[in-house]
This record gives structure tokens, sequence and C-alpha cells, in this order.
């Protein structure tokens, strides 16, 4: 006589549906859990600040034939110089490549002199090239601290900014170093540069004054060659009238009517002050440099703005390393005429 | 029928389990003298301060903890990683202090200059402090997972939660992954 089973089919039918249910309800919801907004750290509200102060427009942009863009300066003849890795382009004000110049390493920053000659800031040295982009000179080396991130000339010598060492060293055309600028000193009441990151920067105003970015203490400073400071200013702060971050503004570049454009990291924006150091407009937000939060470019490269320059024509280029491009901004009125 | 006669009896079956347990135990053996030990770690260069490592790890408190390279550290009075993108000022109120746990301390080296270091005891992993140090700072503060609270498992839930994939396995000759001055960033 056949035995009853112990389990009948139809149960063991029910067992295999659910046990089959339960491994696809769990396959299926087994998302990992996100963490509360206690743990996020967003400040995409703070990218936004700025944009009923925008000035200005976009009007061009240079692609850049160039691995690694560092450097930008504006020439004489209404063009402009960019350095990048083993390379400095000659461009003419459209941004058509009119020379192409191999160089030996990186250079960091350049300048053009009064006399057309070009001023390359390698890492610890400064290298000469004649107008033409042949090899003229090359300074003496620094030491292994140095760090030269920026370079301005006027009529009577060359100031390097030296990130290593949180100083600006003013040399003579024929490389000679004639001083330090800008180290810490109690009794000229001079604060000290204070650099958590490579971005010491150099420029000179429409009056040839000499200004540096202190990025440490969010701010600017003037010097007079001697290296007594002419004046200072300080504003750290996330709202766009202020700089914010461990070392902001990071670029700077002054145009014909004393106003001067800076360049931030972190929170990548790009702004022009006045003369008084109020604030004069706004050039750009992250979203318009392609660093907003959320971004993958944003979390790659906190820093995308290179360097700035400001040319003949009053343009304000900046150079955006990861695009690989000059960005080329004008005022809304000039831009729309 | 006469036991005698059976195939495969009882004492057989016990003889040959022996022999494979005998077997299994002499390949372990001399499997573990060859294979190297292999540890669960971030790679700093790939984290995107998702702050899962908080929440999908299988203890509590995470295994995970910042951990702080001072040699690249700026040593900032406007520290984007200790202090809250909204603080007031620039001190140690609670009000302004960016971690939600307060594991991160600050403390006065000289003008301007102040220190970061870490309380792992009340670090729970969560990356706030390692994203606002990323995007406003050098990008000292990282995540790494603590060897002596990992318990190793075989299949990390954190590895397999994150986004980047930047939780792997390493030969534990191989761990720390710390960011150091000037070090290339990603391990390939």
């Amino acid at each position: 006589m056949d035995q009853k089973p112990l389990i009948p089919r139809w149960a063991w039918t029910v067992l295999s549906a659910a046990v089959l249910a339960a491994v696809v309800a769990l396959f299926l919801t087994g998302k990992p859990k996100e963490p509360g907004p206690s743990f996020r750290h967003d400040t995409s509200n703070f990218e936004k600040a700025g944009a009923a102060q925008k000035r200005f427009r976009e009007t061009a942009r240079f692609a850049l034939d160039l691995a690694n863009p560092t450097g930008i300066a504006a020439t004489a003849d209404g063009g402009l110089l960019v350095c990048g890795e083993n390379t400095l382009l000659v461009l003419d004000a459209a941004g058509k490549e009119t020379a192409r110049h191999a160089v030996a390493g990186t250079p960091e920053c350049v300048a053009q002199g009064p006399d057309g000659r070009i001023y390359l800031g390698m890492r610890r040295r400064v290298v000469v090239l004649d107008a033409a982009g042949a090899a003229a000179a090359e300074w003496p080396e620094l030491d292994e601290r140095a760090y030269l991130t920026s370079i301005a000339a006027d009529t009577d010598c060359v100031y390097a900014a030296d990130a290593g060492n949180r100083v600006v060293l003013r040399y003579g055309f024929d490389g000679a170093l004639l001083g330090e600028i800008g180290r810490r000193d109690a009794a000229r009441e001079i604060p000290g540069f204070v650099v958590p990151s490579p971005h010491l920067e150099v420029a000179m105003d429409p009056m040839t004054g000499l200004w540096a970015n202190n990025p440490g203490r969010h701010g600017l400073e003037q010097y007079r060659p001697d290296g007594s400071l002419a004046s200072s200013w300080y504003r750290a702060g996330m709202t766009i009238e202020g700089f914010c971050g461990c070392c902001n503004p990071m670029a700077i570049a002054f145009r014909a009517d004393g106003s001067v454009v800076t360049a931030e990291k972190g929170l990548v924006r790009m702004k022009v002050l006045a003369p008084d150091l109020s604030l004069a407009g706004v050039v750009a937000l992250p979203e318009d440099l392609g660093a907003a939060s959320g971004e993958a470019a944003a979390a790659e490269d906190n820093a995308p703005v290179r360097d700035l320059a400001v040319d003949a024509q009053g343009r304000i280029l900046a150079l955006h390393g990861p695009w690989k491009a000059v960005l080329v901004y004008e005022e809304e009125q000039h831009a729309a005429g | 029928m006469d036991k005698k006669d059976a195939g495969f009896d009882r004492r057989d079956f016990l003889r040959a389990a022996a022999v494979a347990a005998a077997g299994g135990g002499a390949l372990l053996a001399a499997g573990a003298g060859q294979a190297e030990r292999m540890v669960w770690q971030i790679d700093p260069a790939k984290c995107t301060q998702c702050g899962r490592c908080a929440t999908t790890c299988v203890i509590n408190p995470s295994a995970v903890k910042c951990v702080h390279s001072t040699e690249i550290c700026g040593f900032c009075d406007l520290c984007g990683g200790y202090l809250l993108p909204t603080a007031k000022a620039q001190d140690t109120g609670a009000e302004n202090e960016l971690c939600p746990v307060a594991a991160l301390k600050r403390k006065y080296v000289e003008e301007p200059f102040f220190e970061y270091t870490v309380d792992e005891d009340l670090c729970v992993g969560c990356a706030k402090c390692v994203k606002g140090c990323a995007q406003f700072g050098n990008g000292s503060l990282h995540l790494q997972i603590k060897r002596d609270l990992c318990l190793n498992c075989n299949e990390c839930a954190i590895a397999r939660s994150c986004p980047s994939k930047a939780v792997v396995q390493i030969p534990l000759r191989e761990a720390y992954r710390v960011k150091s001055f000037g070090a290339p960033e990603a391990h390939k």
C-alpha cells in the first residue's frame, strides 16, 4: 500500500513559492542605507549667490592644443601667452595660435616684460625667452622649498611669487636678486603671506603698483618696491563679497580702470572688485565653470581656473585647466555693443 | 541477510570520513602557509565622500574613521573641514562646527595657524569634514578603515555599496593607505 507523504505536494509548492518570493524581495529592496541630512555637506546654496550681480558674459572660448595649461599673460600687442606642459603658446587676439615654443619642463606662470622678453616661472627658477621665443637666459636656481607660481614685470624689475617660501622675489632684468617682499616682519607691520596651497600671485595695477594676494588671510596686499606694505584688505566669508576656504583669492589681474578681477577655488567663481575693493560685479559662478557641486569634474579638481589676465581690449581672460581653453569675458554693455 | 555481506557498512563510512577530514585539514594547512592576508582599505583618490561608510558598515560605529595627513594640512584658521559654511565665527563654538559629533578638535598653534586632530572614539566616518576639506582645503582629511576595528568580512558591506568602488582588498603589507605630500593618489 502507498504511504501518504509527510508533507503534501501542495504544501511543497506553497513553501517553494514563498522562499522564491522572499529571495526576490530581499534582492530588490536591499538598497544601501543613505546617510541622513546631518551627515551631508551641502554648499549648493552658496554657489548660486551672486547671480543677481553678474555683469559679465562669456563672449568667446579659445580652445588650446596644450596639455596641462598653467599660466596666461596678455601681451602689449593684444595677443596672449599661454604656458603648459613643455610648451609656450603665442596666440593672437582672436585666439589663433601664431607660435609654439618648446620648453624644458612645465612653466607654472608667464609674463611679458616691457622690452618684449618673456619670463617663465619654472618651479625653482626663472627662464627668459627673447621676443621671438628663443632661449635667452636662465636665472639661478632657488632652494628646494621654492615654488614659483606667478610672475610680473614693470619697467624696473621682475617680480616672482614664491609660494613655497611665502615671499615675493624682486629681480633685476639681468637676473640679479634685488630683494624679498612680504616676509613676516613685525617691526614693519608686515603680517606675512599665509599660503596653504601653491597659489601666491603678483600683479601690477594700472599705476604700476605691485599687488599680491594673501590667500590664507583672504585678501590683497599692495607693496612698494622697497618691500614696505602700502595697503592691505582682507575679507573672509562664504558670501559673494568675501573669500572662502583655505586659500582665496587664488588668482588676480587688474583692469585698466583699477578694478581687480579675482578667481577662487573651492567655491569656484570669478568676480571684479572696484578700486575701493567693494564688489563691482560677478564674472562667473561655479555652474559657468563646470564646478557646481554634484558635477564629477568639481570633485576631481577644485581649482579649474588656473590663471587670469586682462588684455589690451579690457577683456577678462580665464585659463580653464580641465577644459584646456581660454574663456573670454566682457562687460555686459560692451558685449552687447 | 548476513550483516557481513553488506557492501558499505557503518565502519567503512567512519573510516572514509576520517580520511577525508585528515586530507582536507592537510590541504588547508598547506594553503594557509602560502596565502597572503588581505585587508579592506579605502583608496582616498577614489573616495567621493558619499557618507555610506558611516551607515553601511556591519558594526556601529563604523570601522571607518577620518585620518589626518598633517604634512598636507595648511593649518588654516578658516578650515573647510572644521567650520560650517555658515559659521558666524572662526572658533570652537559648537554652533560653528561642521562635524556632527564634534570629533574634530581645533587647537591654536601661532597666529594665524591652527592644528586639527581627530578623536577616533567619536568619529563615525561620515566624511562630512573630508568633503569640506577636499572642496575648500588641501584634502588632508580623508577616510580609512581601521584594522583594529574592522571585522575583515569576506564581503565588505561598505565595498558593496561604495558608488566609486573605492573600498578594495589589498595585501596587509600595503596597508595603511594614507595620503602623503607629493605622493601619487590613485592606486591602480
